[in-house]
């Protein structure tokens, strides 16, 4: 049948798309077919290497016996906290500093040095000062969710263009107003970037405050309880869990930021 | 003084910036009136000022010496009693283009803002795009939107910076039609900034010519025929020779080509 230009145009992208689908799923297969025959020859220990299936049936028993749900709750819950206070601070920090060259002066050089820091290296004083139930591992996370989305506030509104202040001021746009209308709208591609950096950063940082802080609920203490007992499956379930739950949280937070973005073609603004 | 809306009176006008310690002067001693409901261009070459002053009427450059008046009082900033079109549309890509025109729109309700948008969206011819965003309009539509923005507000005067300077040419020639169509049902003064010479004489009561380094007024030609203007008529013509002489682009027998 005789397709309009248009009509063609859209089954091509049809087509590409379900390509494209069958593309992103081609190299894990690969990789499971890969894994499955190594471990099916047995030149590798069990114990080092254990097959898909056994931790296939780790998964099942985590689920059923070891509260697997919980770990991933308790661990969700930490980084959705963590990174609300890291981002909504983050925020607060660099609208300041964007707006005010004094508050710039003021914070930006402290900023920078202590970013240098690589979060891991506060985990022993936070927990010292703050040995309170959860509040060590919130700190961490909201920490590490704090620098990326100070930066690119910073930055969005850094570069709001002078173009839109002028017209801004023209109709008597001040204050709060400018903020909200003009100067939050324009950084907002920005700081959509800033809250992805820190939901990826926060998601990882949350790892690791549960490898080092005592905690007896989350995926990095499930990972632990695995590498203390040689038991690779449950390592494997717990690295698998966390990869499929931070692409998830990846996908929902890019989503959500096409949404806020509305119409707006960011690549056609000049 | 006059009870007319729409005024401007420059007096004496001279501005200098600061370029590495040097004092740059940029207009010297400006003076002249714009009368409320006049079309009147500004033209003259890269660098002779004439955005700076119309920046001075907007109220965006301050620190000049001498006089900028509207309406008999002295400019102190911007007005929402002026209105400006920029070069680059700069329409809000965030806004959708009925969100864009109500920008200036704060003070009034709902309704009322509605009723506002729809009817300038309709003097522009755009109806029916309330919902696209800027990303999705042409360039002369675009041009067509921020027009409609500035006049919402209502102003005595409309300050037009380079308006069509990005347009193609004929999409351009349209859009002279249209300003002077939106010019004769507004009845409010503007003042066009343009480098187009046949865009002046087509549009313009008065064309003022500024020339560089420093920018001084060099002539202001009146231009009294009828519209709308033929761009080939003899009139049109000769006014044209008659300007570009004022650039030293003259040629000796402008009729020649119009008998």
């Amino acid at each position: 049948m005789y397709l309009l230009k248009e009509e063609r145009v859209k089954s091509m992208n049809i087509r590409n798309q379900i390509k494209l689908r069958i593309g992103s799923l081609a190299l894990p297969l690969v990789l499971f077919i890969v894994w499955q025959f190594i471990a099916s020859q047995g030149y590798i220990l069990a114990m080092i290497l254990p097959s898909p299936a056994t931790v296939f049936n780790t998964l099942i028993t985590n689920i059923t016996q070891h509260d697997l749900l919980l770990h991933v709750a308790a661990s969700l819950k930490r980084v959705i906290v963590g990174f609300l206070v890291g981002t909504v601070s983050g925020f607060a920090l660099g609208l300041f500093m964007g707006l005010s060259r004094t508050a710039e002066k003021i914070f930006a050089p402290t900023f920078h040095v202590i970013r240098q820091v690589p979060v891991i290296g506060w985990i022993p004083l936070i927990v010292m000062w703050f040995a309170i139930a959860e509040v060590p591992q919130i700190i961490i996370i909201s920490l590490a969710a704090f620098y990326p989305m100070t930066l690119n506030t910073f930055a969005g509104v850094r570069n709001v263009r002078k173009e839109y202040l002028e017209l801004a001021s023209v109709n008597g746009y001040k204050g709060i107003k400018l903020i909200r209308k003009i100067i939050v709208p324009s950084a907002l591609p920005s700081i959509i970037t800033g809250a992805t950096l820190s939901l990826g950063m926060s998601w990882g940082i949350m790892m690791a405050a549960e490898f080092f802080i005592d905690t007896s609920y989350g995926i990095g203490t499930r990972i632990q309880a695995g590498r203390s007992s040689f038991n690779m499956a449950l390592v494997l379930v717990g690295i698998f869990t966390i990869g499929l739950i931070g692409y998830v949280l990846t996908v929902i937070i890019e989503t959500l930021g096409r949404v806020v973005n509305q119409g707006r073609d960011v690549n056609k603004e000049i | 003084m006059s009870t007319l809306k729409g005024v401007i009176e420059i007096r004496n006008l001279s501005k200098s910036f600061v370029v590495d310690n040097d004092e740059l002067k940029i207009l010297n001693n400006i003076n002249v009136t714009f009368s409320s409901g006049e079309f009147i261009s500004i033209i003259g070459s890269s660098g002779c000022g004439k955005t700076t002053l119309l920046r001075i009427m907007l109220g965006l450059e301050s620190d000049y010496e001498g006089q900028a008046l509207v309406d008999g009082e002295p400019i102190e900033g911007p007005g929402l009693n002026r209105g400006i079109v920029f070069q680059d549309h700069r329409l809000l890509p965030w806004l959708t283009v009925k969100e864009n025109i109500a920008f200036g729109l704060d003070k009034l309700g709902r309704k009322e803002k509605e009723l506002v948008v729809a009817e300038h969206l309709k003097l522009v011819g755009l109806n029916g795009f309330e919902r696209a965003y800027p990303s999705q309009l042409s360039g002369g539509m675009a041009q067509r939107v921020a027009i409609a923005r500035a006049l919402a507000n209502r102003p005595e005067i409309l300050l037009l910076d380079e308006p069509l300077g990005a347009l193609d040419a004929l999409t351009r020639m349209h859009m002279q039609k249209e300003l002077e169509r939106i010019w004769q049902l507004e009845k409010i003064t503007m003042i066009m900034v343009t480098h187009d010479v046949d865009e002046a004489i087509y549009l313009s009561d008065k064309v003022v010519i500024m020339s560089s380094r420093p920018g001084v007024i060099k002539k202001i030609i009146d231009i009294p025929f009828a519209r709308p203007r033929d761009r080939a008529s003899s009139e049109f013509i000769h006014i044209k020779a008659q300007i570009l002489k004022e650039f030293h682009l003259g040629t000796e027998y402008p009729f020649a080509y119009a008998i």
